[in-house]
């Protein structure tokens, strides 16, 4: 029983790391309606600059997050203004797919060109010292972790419920054409919402670099449980995702210790394949169009 | 606009320049490695070969069927594992490499089925899925494929075995499949198959309604393209004599393919190899030049030249290269004017006008709140023109939806009597152009990216399976509808005026046997609506019968036997053209309700 | 006010609208009558600048804002009320009304405009927290009006009101009209309903084919022969 519950509690902390990596993903996915196939790179760079920061600059890597949240939300400006929005009224949408893998590869393998293959490690400043609760053992960054992407949902839910900007980006979601005469700028919302998007994952960038090694190909191992989590919880939903990160969570780490760890990618990949295909708008999703029937 | 170079005279000039220019590049891929004689060299267009090969096969479905798949590698890996496991037991490659082939073919239609119905990014994802799932698979059964540590391949030594001392076999065999491929890609291109898997591509509704089975061409598309790249898997292997799982079902190997096809011109049939020909040498050369600290290098400049190529040249290298055909064709002027030659239309015995040919019966209809159509029913006779209309919004369209098999009724019937005589009730696009139904769309559905020869060859398939027999048949159209001079022009090159007709003449040369036309003179000036009615009466002087949704009144008066008014959903009024415009209720729908009394 | 002298545009290659030109002036209501596919939508899209124009210049009390984009149009007052209602599906009808206060022009006042607007559609009110595409298409029209009134224009254009909708809603669509044109908006309509149109404006403009074919007073056009074959073919 002990260990059962363990197992669960391994799971939900790791659906806080999935969630904190997906919530950005998902935001660009619904507002601007691309997938951004570079944002693990994103979260490479991320992982990077805090790795950098803190071993050159001495700094807890908690403390990055002043640096690495708004070099990220540049980042996402830039990428949206100089790649996305000149590709948006292309007659092949697809072409899209092929900006950000294109850009995906070249983020990798220039930090293979300045870094090496070989992993970067972060000093960790005891975030991954275990704790224990009655039976249940946890590491203080994971806790850490969890509750950041608990708050970072609920902050980023209410900003679009609540405010006026908020609203504005939904209203470009919903109806571009009637955004933009509301005299919206719609242009404008989409970098924003890119920006918004990567400085998400830089603050998860922050959080994860800590108890992860840094490597080149670190963002491909996360953006692809991130892709999961994503059309699980229904593109461009954040509830969705977290609750799709939960799951996922969940069977990582159920089907790693009943099924095998070298098979609990099959078991996460066979979960999604299924979605995709039984229920493209996701679990949480509802009126979402994944399939243009046009 | 004179941009109608693409004359008879032209495109042969054009073909045969780039014939020889075909000719040269592959004369050149042989020879040089031959010539040099140097192991690096080899290395690299023995290389050049394999991704060429590779490339071409993965544009079959990413770029004719426009499935962006990015976990090709799996069907390379199938070719690799099942190549090297067979050869393990003493079967030689050659056999091997059919039998991965095979194996690749099945499971590409088995797993791409269900991925069909989802588009653009999200099949992407789909097959990135699938290759982590084969790729912890080939981890995970290490009994069958030596798991993480891999196999190498037994050395025994020749031609039987793939495996040789020396370079120069290698090359003649990876040669010889990126010929053989490119032959396949080339002759997919130039038949009904690559019509209808472009046609797929640009404007599916379009293609199913001129009767393509667009999940079973793309099927065909995705299985073909499996074993051609499994064959070069297999020897991939036998080159490399040695494979693991992180290698042989890779993303970023998959990605790799797709960039050379979508760096040389996605969709054309030479551009892959362009695009391996160009990029493959100056990165191996860094490579080489550089040494370890260029680790990373290549793929840097791939991505880099994949991102400006999507931005500024989104056609591919290819594009540039037509661009340069057109430009000089432009200077040298060749311009010489189609004749037309009008050839004998079909001989037609008209049928007895007054039966029954399609029946609807209580259609209902809901978008949410809305009530689209409510309790709709009529019948259109043989050799009769049915007029449709109402205001905007009224739900004409909705309607033709549902009588052309797009959208499913919430309630009641479409009949259809087809040529046996007997009443069917079809309930797809594929069933009702079966049956003898054509539609056109409101909105124009050319498919861009090919001539309107070509665009019309895609309804004429529906009847004619050979490439001539279509050819024919759609020029036969092209004349009647007045599009004989636009022949080989791009469809996306047409005034709207040329685009409706373009829109009708597809359905036309499917031959049909009741044509649906959804406002067809919308937009197009005056003189064009007389042409456009003497066209509709032609077309019914064959024999087929017509529902039109118009909203030129002059057009729906001089042409219709009968008229149906739908006004928020419900048939308001019907009969002759001239009693239905009097009624009170209609010219109350159309202009409003004092308007009666002005 | 406003003011379109030899306006062409279109869509990408294909051009719509011929040599367009015509003026709305302070206090006015102003409608643009034609076919389908004659350019009236189209002319509305590129006065609110959604579409570019190739030739030709608009005017806006003077000013050439010809290359503005929408979100600057609608900043100066130039409101559109969109063919079809498009309304924000996933939002609240109060979210929505709040959508057409967007404008910096509006924000601050916006909940006394709130109240204004709903004064004048008791339903609306009614349906105040309900999901937009809950509702019927009468009331989507209604919200897409109302909307359109939170904006505080200085020149409110409507596209099709009547667009899909039963002619007894029709006749409700165009009171509500009636009721903006008596507080003395400036107002240009474009519509297929050719006598409620007519009934509501002082002036209006035949278009054909993306040309002006005539243009007259309202009560002139209401006679005119032309109006009644073009529309009906008698």
């Amino acid at each position: 029983m002990d260990v059962f519950l363990q197992v669960v509690v391994n799971g939900l902390l790791l659906g806080g790391l999935f969630a904190i990596t997906s919530v950005g993903l998902t935001l660009i996915f619904g507002i601007v309606k691309v997938v951004n196939f570079a944002h693990g790179e994103f979260l490479m760079i991320g992982m990077y600059a805090t790795f950098l920061i803190s071993t050159k600059l001495g700094l807890h890597p908690y403390a990055a997050v002043a640096a690495v949240v708004p070099l990220l939300f540049v980042l996402g400006m830039l990428t949206q203004k100089l790649l996305i929005e000149p590709l948006m009224s292309a007659r092949n949408h697809d072409i899209q797919i092929f900006a950000t893998v294109g850009l995906s590869t070249a983020l990798i393998n220039l930090a293979l060109l300045l870094f090496g293959a070989d992993i970067a490690t972060t000093p960790a400043y005891g975030l991954r010292t275990a704790i224990e609760i009655g039976p249940i053992r946890m590491l203080v960054g994971q806790i850490v972790m969890f509750g950041v992407a608990t708050a970072l949902v609920i902050g980023l839910h209410f900003f679009l419920q609540r405010t006026r900007s908020g609203r504005g980006i939904r209203a470009v979601a919903q109806n571009r054409a009637a955004a933009q005469l509301m005299g919206i700028n719609v242009s404008r919302v989409y970098m924003i919402t890119f920006g918004l998007g990567a400085a998400c994952v830089g603050l998860a960038a922050c959080l994860v670099a800590p108890l992860y090694p840094t490597s080149p190909g670190i963002g491909t191992y996360f953006v692809l449980t991130a892709f999961v989590v994503v059309v699980l919880g229904g593109l461009g939903s954040i509830g969705g995702a977290f609750l799709g990160a939960m799951i996922i969570g969940l069977i990582d780490s159920l089907s790693g210790f009943y099924i095998g760890s070298d098979m609990r990618e099959v078991a996460v990949f066979g979960v999604f394949l299924l979605i995709l295909i039984l229920r493209p708008q996701g679990l949480f999703g509802g009126r979402l169009k994944l399939s243009h029937v046009s | 606009m004179t941009d109608q170079t693409n004359t008879p005279n032209a495109k042969t000039v054009k073909r045969t320049t780039g014939a020889i220019a075909l000719a040269a590049l592959l004369a050149a891929i042989f020879i040089t490695p031959v010539v040099v004689d140097d192991q690096f060299v080899y290395h690299i267009f023995i290389t050049i070969c394999i991704f060429a090969g590779l490339s071409t096969a993965w544009n079959i479905v990413g770029g004719f069927a426009g499935q962006l798949s990015l976990g090709h590698a799996i069907f390379y890996g199938i070719g690799a594992y099942v190549g090297i496991m067979l050869t393990n037991i003493g079967i030689s490659p050659w056999i091997g490499m059919f039998a991965g082939a095979a194996i690749a073919a099945a499971v590409a239609a088995i797993i791409s089925y269900p991925c069909f119905r989802l588009h653009g990014p999200f099949f992407a994802l789909s097959t990135i899925a699938l290759l982590e799932v084969f790729r912890v698979l080939a981890l995970h059964f290490r009994d069958f494929t030596g798991g993480a540590t891999g196999m190498m391949i037994p050395l025994n030594i020749g031609w039987e075995w793939m495996v040789f001392r020396e370079r120069l076999p290698a090359l003649i065999i990876a040669f010889g499949m990126m010929c053989f491929i490119l032959a396949v890609a080339w002759w997919i291109r130039s038949h009904r198959l690559g019509f209808q898997l472009v046609a797929t591509r640009e404007r599916e509704s379009a293609a199913r309604a001129a009767g393509v089975g667009t999940v079973k061409v793309r099927l065909f598309a995705v299985a073909i393209s499996a074993a051609l790249t499994a064959m070069m898997g297999t020897f991939h292997g036998m080159y490399l004599t040695f494979i693991e799982p992180e290698s042989a079902f890779s993303l970023s190997f998959s990605i790799q393919i797709a960039m050379f096809a979508l760096i040389g011109g996605l969709g054309t049939v030479f551009g892959p190899l362009l695009g391996a020909v160009l990029l493959v040498p100056l990165t191996e050369f860094a490579r080489g030049a550089l040494g370890a600290e260029a680790i990373g290098l290549h793929g840097f400049v791939y991505g880099a030249v994949l991102v400006l190529v999507v931005i500024f040249v989104p056609n591919g290298l290819m594009g540039l290269v037509g661009r340069w055909f057109s430009a000089r064709e432009a200077t040298s002027g060749t311009q010489a004017a189609e004749v037309a030659t009008p050839e004998e239309t079909r001989t037609f015995t008209p049928p007895e006008p007054g039966e029954e040919i399609v029946r609807v019966r209580n259609l209902n209809k809901h978008f949410g709140g809305l009530h689209v159509t409510n309790d709709v029913s009529f019948t259109l006779r043989e050799g009769e023109i049915l007029g449709l209309i109402g205001p905007n919004g009224a739900g004409k369209t909705t309607l033709f939806n549902m009588i052309s098999g797009f959208l499913e009724a919430d309630s009641g019937t479409v009949e259809v009597k087809g040529p046996d005589g007997k009443w069917h009730s079809p309930t797809n696009p594929a069933d009702f152009a079966t049956l003898g139904v054509g539609r056109t769309f409101q909105i124009v559905q050319p498919f861009a990216a090919m001539t309107v020869e070509e665009n019309i060859m895609v309804g004429a398939f529906h009847r004619y399976p050979h490439v001539d027999d279509a050819r024919a048949a759609a020029r036969r159209t092209a004349e009647k509808m007045g599009l004989g001079p636009y022949l080989h022009a791009e469809a996306s090159s047409l005034t709207i005026g040329g685009l409706k007709r373009l829109e009708v003449a597809r359905v036309m040369a499917m031959e049909p046997r009741v044509l649906l036309l959804d406002e067809v003179m919308a937009g197009i000036n005056q003189s064009d609506v007389r042409r456009a009615i003497d066209l509709m009466l032609s077309i019914r002087d064959e024999g087929v019968s017509i529902i039109a949704i118009e909203h030129v009144m002059q057009a729906v008066m001089s042409l219709s036997d009968h008229v149906i008014v739908l006004s928020s959903g419900e048939v308001i009024a019907e009969g002759k053209p001239r009693t239905v415009v009097e009624d009170p209720q209609v010219i109350e729908a159309y202009l409003g309700k004092e308007f009666t009394h002005a | 006010m406003l003011e379109l002298s030899g306006i062409h545009s279109g869509y990408g290659q294909t051009t719509i609208l011929q040599d367009v030109s015509l003026t709305v002036t302070e206090g006015e209501v102003v409608t643009i009558v034609g076919a389908n596919g004659a350019g009236k939508t189209t002319t509305l899209r590129t006065i609110s600048g959604l579409l570019k124009p190739s030739a030709g210049t608009i005017r806006f009390d003077g000013k050439d804002i010809t290359k503005l984009s929408s979100h600057e149009t609608v900043e100066l007052g130039i409101t559109m009320i969109p063919e079809g209602r498009q309304l924000f599906p996933d939002m609240t009808v109060r979210e929505n009304l709040l959508m057409g206060a967007y404008r910096k022009g509006a924000q601050a006042s916006q909940s006394q405009l709130m109240d204004e607007v709903l004064a004048l559609f008791p339903r609306v009110e009614e349906r105040l927290e309900q999901k937009a595409n809950s509702l019927s298409g009468g009331e989507q029209q209604m919200v897409a009006i109302a909307r359109g009134l939170m904006a505080k224009p200085r020149l409110l254009m409507f596209d099709e009101p009547s667009l899909g909708l039963a002619p007894i809603i029709v006749s409700q669509v165009f009171d509500v009209i009636d009721s903006i044109v008596k507080t003395g908006a400036t107002v240009l309509i474009v519509e297929q309903n050719v006598f409620h149109t007519l009934k509501a404006a002082d002036r209006g403009y035949v278009l054909e084919n993306g040309e002006v074919v005539l243009t007259d007073d309202a009560d002139a056009l209401l006679e005119n022969p032309h109006v009644r074959k073009a529309y009906l073919g008698i």
